[in-house]
């Protein structure tokens, strides 16, 4: 069974083309890495798949539903997404922002009963932050501070992960921290996951799957081996690249 | 380009055309030089009162034109201009005070008073939109509000003097008529000095285009050339503002009209804004002149610029282009937060009601102060309680409007004021007062929740739309207030008893206050309190951005839409009363707070009751300020409020 189905999909704004006619499926139970240069649609790609931006035409397909037909609760409880900017969340502690992820599961006036709690605490252990649990948001360094965002998804119970760049901001240290959270939340659990990268190395050491799109189409679809060799790298990015037998069985990618 | 303006200018032209020849037909036309002795009366007034008027609306055009482009590209912001940021109405406020307090400084002329208030205000909402950037949206909110606190002073000085009533209003309203060519003379010096100063100004300008540090990285100093630039812009508004009041939105209007007719470059948009701007103001005071040919009412033509303005603010949102770095829109910085709320919200709470008892208790009698003994007390009760109830609740009202507002928009400078609603709200009193042949105080409610409704209807229209950003609801409110005010100054130019009683009313009183009124009031503050409450998980979601509310299933639109008119009928309820302006409605979520209460239900309770209290203060002040005689309650809670609140924006960050 495959996490989303595309058949065509289109997305444009006046004057220019972001997606173009996209036909692919995302498998479950996998992390998937959407790579491509600046401006090859990956973002948008990720924007539609959490239902933030309308495609212009084509169709969608979430859990054999399609995607713009499930009500936005029951959505927010099989999808978990995470902006690129993620807020200050001013004033919050890191409990109270993670509690937020069960919105999908009580709403606005439903009660936040024995299953919620134990569901806050569950995410804030997993992702290594219950002992920040009441310190505030703000006052945290940017690797504790995403982990307290993935810990919010965790909380949502959601199958499916969607992060926007979730490492764009932080030092090599955090990004591989924060991946390897994401890789072992997704494999333990049976979680899938899409995330949105600029690095191809990160992306073929932590996904399991990969998708590159080049000016809105897509170039390459499968595992990060596929990826990892200098004539798909020159396609996706126009630069040739070397593949370098890291000593842990790791392929490296570097420009010549 | 010229050929798209050439329709435009030749019909402004022609409806002068028209108006003059309809006074003196071609044939009887004085000839150049103009020499007053050898003219019969129409041709005096030819050629000493539409001649001018027309060279004066071209030349005012152009130069505001120039300034509100001026202010666009030095602040990288297409809202800008003199109006938005508040540097006519201290202008506006500067000869008011003049005119009243001290005539002797107008021998001079108006133009030191009128730069000197102008340069004020500039000073004032630059100090606040550094802390933040300059980010488009609160650099604009700054200025309104800087403007509105100067028309509440302007309003409260032309309220207590009567007698300059009219005239004021009249020159508030930005009236073209001229008497001489002295007008004509002065302006053209300041055009011919600021297109002088744009030359010269245009290279720097396009290199700080480039932004900041972009422009700081090129050699350029960067805080001088926006001081120049601004400072010229400011002369330039201020020159209009003394010789003609205030004329709205010429400087909005010309340089958006310029960039869609496809003036791209920096200097492209300088040259092409003056002609654009001069265009407008002339066809605006020729269709002023066929109104007054054809229905004998002469309007202020700076009231129909402003009918003008309101709707081409709501046309240019959605093409604000997110210029704006992520996140200088919104934040304080981090401010500290209580970890157990509950003692100083009970605290709050019981300094309201001993409040309520020790006002009750204390007033003034001539020659001094006194506290009353039972027997009075149980007298005056009645009287007093209900005016300290419905204050109190209509502060409560705003303050929740405010904090809900504020989380809404995830912008610290949301309120109710800026939503429009008040505007709205005034607009519907008025037409009350002016079509209805003896209005109820029943019809006067009525109308003034409807027309607040209606403007709600406005705002909520934008709100609706998927893609619009939160912040842009606070423009498309003051684009509301505009059109409102606008409107208002246009009924209120034909200036009879009417306008009087209006004036009044939008000061706010709360003398006329019944027991069942206060409790209705009260009613529904604490109606509207448990609805915020039961909704306080949205206002926790809210402020954390479209993007992840919707993650994580929040009914975006509805949620957007309840709040907004939650936020919409607690300020009309409170405008009723309190007037349209009081500030209360954002500083109260403001210092709620700073006192550490930072979850939603605190947040709103506390906001709440500091409303609360915020508006008894007032109104003890407004009963006992001016004894015997009362001085209007909105009034008193803006004119505390407004610096209070500047002085807060403009203090640095933690």
């Amino acid at each position: 069974m495959s996490l989303f189905s595309l058949r065509n999909l289109t997305v444009a704004v006046p004057g220019r083309c972001l997606l173009h006619e996209l036909t692919l499926d995302l498998p479950a139970g996998q992390v998937t890495a959407l790579i491509g240069h600046n401006g090859s649609g990956k973002s948008t790609l990720l924007k539609v798949l959490a239902r933030q931006i309308m495609p212009s035409s084509g169709k969608v397909v979430f859990e054999e539903r399609p995607l713009f037909a499930w009500r936005a609760r029951d959505f927010a409880r099989r999808l978990a997404f995470l902006p690129q900017h993620p807020p200050a969340a001013e004033g919050m502690t890191v409990r109270e922002l993670v509690a937020l992820g069960r919105y999908p599961w009580h709403g606005a006036l439903g009660r936040f009963g024995p299953h919620d709690h134990a569901a806050v605490a569950r995410a804030m252990a997993e992702c290594g932050v219950s002992d920040l649990a009441d310190r505030l948001v703000d006052t945290l360094s940017g690797g504790e501070r995403q982990r307290t965002w993935l810990a919010m998804m965790v909380a949502q119970e959601a199958a499916a992960l969607l992060l926007d760049e979730p490492i764009s901001a932080l030092d090599i240290a955090h990004q591989v921290e924060v991946l390897g959270l994401v890789r072992r939340i997704c494999h333990q659990t049976g979680r899938s996951a899409v995330i949105v990268l600029h690095d191809v190395n990160m992306a073929a050491r932590f996904c399991d799957h990969v998708v590159a799109l080049k000016k809105g189409r897509l170039v390459l679809q499968g595992g990060p081996v596929d990826l990892m060799q200098p004539s798909p790298l020159e396609r996706i990015y126009g630069l040739r690249m070397q593949i370098l037998d890291g000593p842990g069985g790791n392929l490296v990618a570097i420009p010549d | 380009m010229m050929a798209r303006l050439m329709p435009f200018a030749l019909l402004a032209a022609s409806l002068w055309l028209w108006s003059a020849i309809g006074l003196l037909p071609l044939a009887r036309w004085p000839a150049w030089p103009l020499d007053p002795a050898g003219m019969d009366i129409s041709q005096i007034l030819l050629a000493f009162g539409l001649m001018p008027r027309g060279v004066v609306a071209l030349l005012a055009g152009a130069i505001l034109g120039l300034s509100g482009a001026i202010l666009q590209v030095v602040l990288r912001n297409p809202v800008a201009d003199p109006t938005t940021l508040g540097v006519s109405a201290g202008a506006q406020l500067a000869l008011v005070l003049a005119t009243m307090l001290a005539p002797g400084l107008l021998d001079e002329g108006r133009w030191p008073v009128a730069l000197t208030g102008a340069g004020f205000a500039a000073g004032l909402v630059l100090a606040i939109g550094a802390r933040r950037g300059f980010a488009p949206v609160t650099t604009v909110i700054a200025g309104m509000l800087v403007g509105m606190t100067a028309s509440a002073v302007a309003t409260a000085m032309t309220l207590a003097q009567g007698q300059y009533l009219l005239s004021l209003v009249i020159w508030n309203g930005g009236s073209l008529v001229q008497q001489d060519w002295s007008g004509v003379r002065a302006l053209a010096a300041i055009l011919v000095f600021g297109a002088i100063a744009a030359a010269l100004l245009a290279r720097p300008l396009r290199v700080l285009s480039l932004g900041p540090e972009g422009a700081s990285g090129l050699g350029l100093n960067v805080v001088l050339v926006r001081l120049l630039a601004v400072g010229v812009a400011v002369i330039l508004a201020a020159a209009v503002s003394a010789e003609l009041g205030l004329i709205a939105f010429i400087g909005l209007a010309a340089p958006a009209l310029a960039r869609s007719l496809g003036a791209v470059s920096i200097v492209g948009l300088l040259a092409w804004s003056p002609v654009i701007g001069a265009v407008i103001l002339s066809l605006c005071d020729g269709l002023v002149l066929l109104v007054a040919e054809q229905l004998g009412e002469m309007f202020p033509t700076g009231a129909l610029t402003g009918l003008i303005g309101g709707p081409l603010l709501i046309w240019l949102l959605p093409r604000l282009r997110g210029s704006t770095p992520p996140g200088t829109e919104r934040g304080e910085g981090a401010s500290q937060r209580r970890r157990d709320p509950v003692p100083l919200l009970v605290r709050l709470a019981l300094g309201l009601v001993i409040a309520t008892v020790v006002l009750i208790w204390i007033g003034r009698v001539p020659g001094g102060w006194a506290v009353l003994d039972a027997e009075s007390f149980a007298a005056f009760l009645p009287m007093r309680l209900p005016r300290l109830i419905a204050a109190a609740s209509a502060g409560a009202a705003l303050a929740i409007a405010g904090a809900i507002l504020q989380r809404l928009t995830a912008n610290p400078l949301a309120s109710p004021e800026v939503l429009g609603v008040s505007g709205g709200a005034a607009m519907g009193y008025a037409g009350v007062v002016y079509f209805a042949a003896a209005p109820t105080a029943i019809a006067l409610t009525a109308g003034t929740m409807s027309g607040g409704a209606l403007a709600l209807l406005l705002v909520a229209a934008f709100v609706s739309r998927r893609d619009m950003p939160a912040e842009r609801v606070l423009l498309a409110g003051i684009a509301v207030s505009a059109l409102a005010s606008a409107l208002l100054s246009a009924i209120m130019a034909v200036g009879d008893m009417r306008s009087f009683q209006i004036l009044g009313w939008l000061s706010g009183s709360s003398s006329a206050m019944t027991m069942q009124g206060a409790f209705a009031l009260a009613g529904l503050a604490v109606v509207l309190w448990m609805v915020a409450l039961a909704l306080r998980r949205w206002l926790a979601v809210l402020p954390l951005g479209a993007g992840v509310a919707g993650g994580l299933g929040l009914p975006l639109r509805q949620a957007r839409m309840i709040l907004i008119a939650l936020a919409g009928m607690a300020t009309g309820a409170a405008t009723v009363l309190v007037g349209p302006l009081s500030f209360v409605g954002l500083m109260a979520p403001h210092v709620a707070r700073r006192l550490g209460l930072a979850r939603p239900g605190d947040h709103i309770t506390g906001a709440a009751l500091i409303g609360a209290g915020l508006m008894l203060v007032a109104d003890f002040g407004a009963r006992m300020a001016g004894f015997p005689y009362e001085l209007p309650l909105g009034l008193f809670a803006s004119l505390i409020g407004g610096p209070w609140l500047i002085w807060l924006m403009t203090r640095p960050a933690r």
